[in-house]
């Protein structure tokens, strides 16, 4: 059956919106994420992606797949809920950092100053959402066994783990355990890096079922505004009034 | 003879405790059991223990040098010397529970005052100060006009930091264990009645026997009914009305304390040893006023009190946030399950021997020991 190649593909319609939205001022874009619950078939890749991008350690994680059971026997259903930051309006996180260190930007993203973060982990405990990790410091080659005259060795190994992230815009190595992000807690920043240079989220791009979606909100026009007003878009914990930026299509 | 076995004890303590920081400050935090899920573990705990037991040990202080309570008399010095030691065992504790604690200074320099976290780095900075000065006012100038004014400062400081730790968790609307009104409300009563369990042991273990010691120590365990009753009171409205009111989050909370992981330091520790041998011991007058009796009953009020602590930090944690998290990404300190591990022992091994070490030095060399005419 003949497909229309004149649709165009939403992750290119994303890529064209992205720009445009970019070509306002900060303030007058409202980045927001919309996951349908109805496409996403827990594969997981966004997870990876987002690990792979951000050179996420072990037992930090931005953004895992819930993987939900309803129902029993005959009658079972598994749902898969993506849970990024809900990058809320109104972050339960912020206001409990003792030093700024958790702020919203200039066009409603909640980042956090590594250099600033002292490690109290109260941000993590305010989210709502166990959205926030603290990075401990490990790394997936630790104990992994040295050179030999068979085996490469964790040396060469771990080139991928010592090569340095660029959260933020900045470049994070991990060369000891003081230098942050070790030691700092860790979330979703809705690839903050990637979107400056005019690239989407990489859990948007890797998403094989197109079932997770970002764009302005303030443009009318743009795929997450009308979906967003559709009656099937719903948030987690709305009752909390954290606001979230990330709906769900259910 | 008991001098020296808790001599012993705390510098065995002490000791463990040096590896627990070697390992803590020159390695990292990896071997720690708390993580991103049960974020808060021991330590926390710990600090917050400690830091009641600072505020209300100046509470004692008060009841002599404010309220110039006569049958006080005597209490307010060591008191003060325990709040002195307790501050500092708090801080140390909480800064080893910090990712960063080589940035502390930045919660001097560009605080968020709506924090209740830099609210409290700043009230105890301020709390240490008033303590330094209360020591040097009643050692240098004991008849100034200024002692019950600072007393003052300081017993609403003791009071405030109190109320202060509770609302730190109370705040978290996302912990609904937590985020009850009471909370807050009940922190100062857990200080005093932890001041006034230290304040036994002291009294009861090293102070010189006289013949106002029975009735004082009579009174501090009754004063230390009434506080475990009240302490009882809190617990049951706080327990009975989230049973009541069926909230998932606070059902799960309250059955993990009651019935889960912890069981054992909640019926044993908290409400056996801390609460019900207490009440029964010390209701009955002749043992109250027997000094090695009164000095058990104290540290066993501690003991409960500690993992009462620990009932409130740890199973409000346990709770998922979402359904699902536990078992969504796996990996180390993902886990909401927590028992402390040895580094976490270890780190408040070290803090306690090490508090214990210096106030009973200080309590030896400098209240306790010296002749009559001298302390006077």
């Amino acid at each position: 059956m003949a497909t229309s190649t004149n649709q165009e593909d939403i992750l290119v319609r994303m890529h064209r919106e992205l720009k445009a939205a970019l070509e306002k001022e900060p303030s007058k874009r409202k980045w927001v994420m919309v996951i349908d619950l109805r496409k996403c078939v827990g594969c997981h890749a966004c997870t990876i992606a987002c690990v792979a991008e951000n050179k996420l350690a072990p037992g930090v994680v931005y953004r895992p797949v819930l993987d939900l059971e309803h129902g029993t026997y005959p009658n079972v259903s598994r749902q898969f809920i993506p849970r990024p930051c809900m990058q809320c309006e109104n972050p339960p996180c912020v206001p409990v950092c003792p030093v700024h260190a958790t702020y919203i930007n200039g066009e409603g993203i909640v980042e956090i100053n590594y250099e600033q973060c002292i490690g109290c982990r109260a941000c993590i405990v305010a989210c709502p959402y166990g959205a926030r990790t603290s990075d401990f410091g490990y790394t997936y080659t630790q104990d992994t066994p040295h050179q030999t005259e068979f085996i490469v060795g964790q040396e060469k190994a771990d080139d991928y783990e010592r090569a340095p992230s660029f959260e933020y815009g900045k470049t994070w190595e991990r060369s000891s355990h003081h230098q942050s992000p070790i030691g700092n807690a860790r979330k979703c920043h809705f690839c903050l890096h990637r979107l400056e240079k005019g690239e989407l989220p990489a859990c948007v791009t890797t998403c094989i079922g197109r079932a997770t979606l970002f764009g302005d909100a303030l443009d009318p026009h743009s795929v997450v505004a009308q979906l967003i007003s559709q009656p099937n878009a719903m948030r987690l914990k709305e009752d909390m009034g954290t606001e979230p930026k990330v709906y769900y299509l259910i | 003879m008991l001098k020296k076995v808790i001599y012993l004890i705390s510098a065995l303590a002490f000791a463990f405790g040096l590896w627990g920081f070697y390992i803590r400050l020159f390695i990292g935090e990896k071997d720690v059991n708390y993580g991103s899920y049960v974020v808060w573990g021991l330590w926390v705990a710990m600090y917050l223990f400690f830091a009641g037991a600072a505020a209300g040990s100046y509470m004692i202080a008060s009841l002599e040098y404010l309220f110039q309570i006569p049958l006080f008399k005597g209490t307010g010095k060591p008191a003060l010397w325990c709040a002195l030691i307790c501050m500092p065992a708090a801080l140390t504790t909480i800064a080893m529970d910090l990712g960063h604690w080589e940035r502390v200074w930045k919660v001097y320099l560009s605080p968020n005052f709506l924090s209740l976290l830099a609210q409290m780095v700043w009230g105890y900075t301020l709390f240490i100060l008033i303590i330094l000065a209360s020591f040097y006012v009643i050692l240098k100038q004991p008849n100034a006009w200024y002692l019950k004014p600072l007393f003052a400062v300081g017993l609403f400081l003791a009071i405030f930091l109190s109320g202060g730790v509770g609302a730190l968790l109370g705040v978290n609307a996302s912990r609904a264990y937590w985020h009850i009104g009471l909370l807050p409300a009940q922190f100062p009563f857990f200080s005093l009645a932890t001041g006034l369990a230290l304040s036994m042991l002291v009294m009861g273990w090293f102070a010189p026997p006289d013949e106002n010691r029975p009735r004082l120590l009579l009174s501090l365990g009754y004063l230390t009914i009434i506080l475990l009753l009240i302490k009882t009171y809190f617990l049951w409205s706080d327990y009975s009305q989230s049973l009541y009111s069926g909230i998932p989050q606070n059902v799960a909370a309250v059955e993990e304390v009651m019935f889960g992981q912890y069981w054992w330091a909640f019926w044993i520790i908290q409400i056996g040893l801390g609460t019900l041998i207490p009440f029964i011991v010390l209701i009955i007058p002749q043992w109250a006023k027997n000094g090695i009796v009164s000095g058990w009953m104290g540290l066993f009020v501690l003991l409960g009190f500690a993992a009462a602590r620990a009932n409130i930090v740890f199973p409000a944690l346990t709770i998922e946030e979402l359904g699902g998290l536990a078992k969504a990404f796996s990996g180390p300190h993902l886990s909401f399950e927590y028992f402390p591990s040895l580094l976490e022992w270890s780190i408040i091994a070290g803090v306690s021997g090490g508090a214990a070490l210096v106030i009973l030095f200080g309590l030896e060399r400098w209240f306790f020991n010296l002749p009559k005419e001298v302390q006077q």
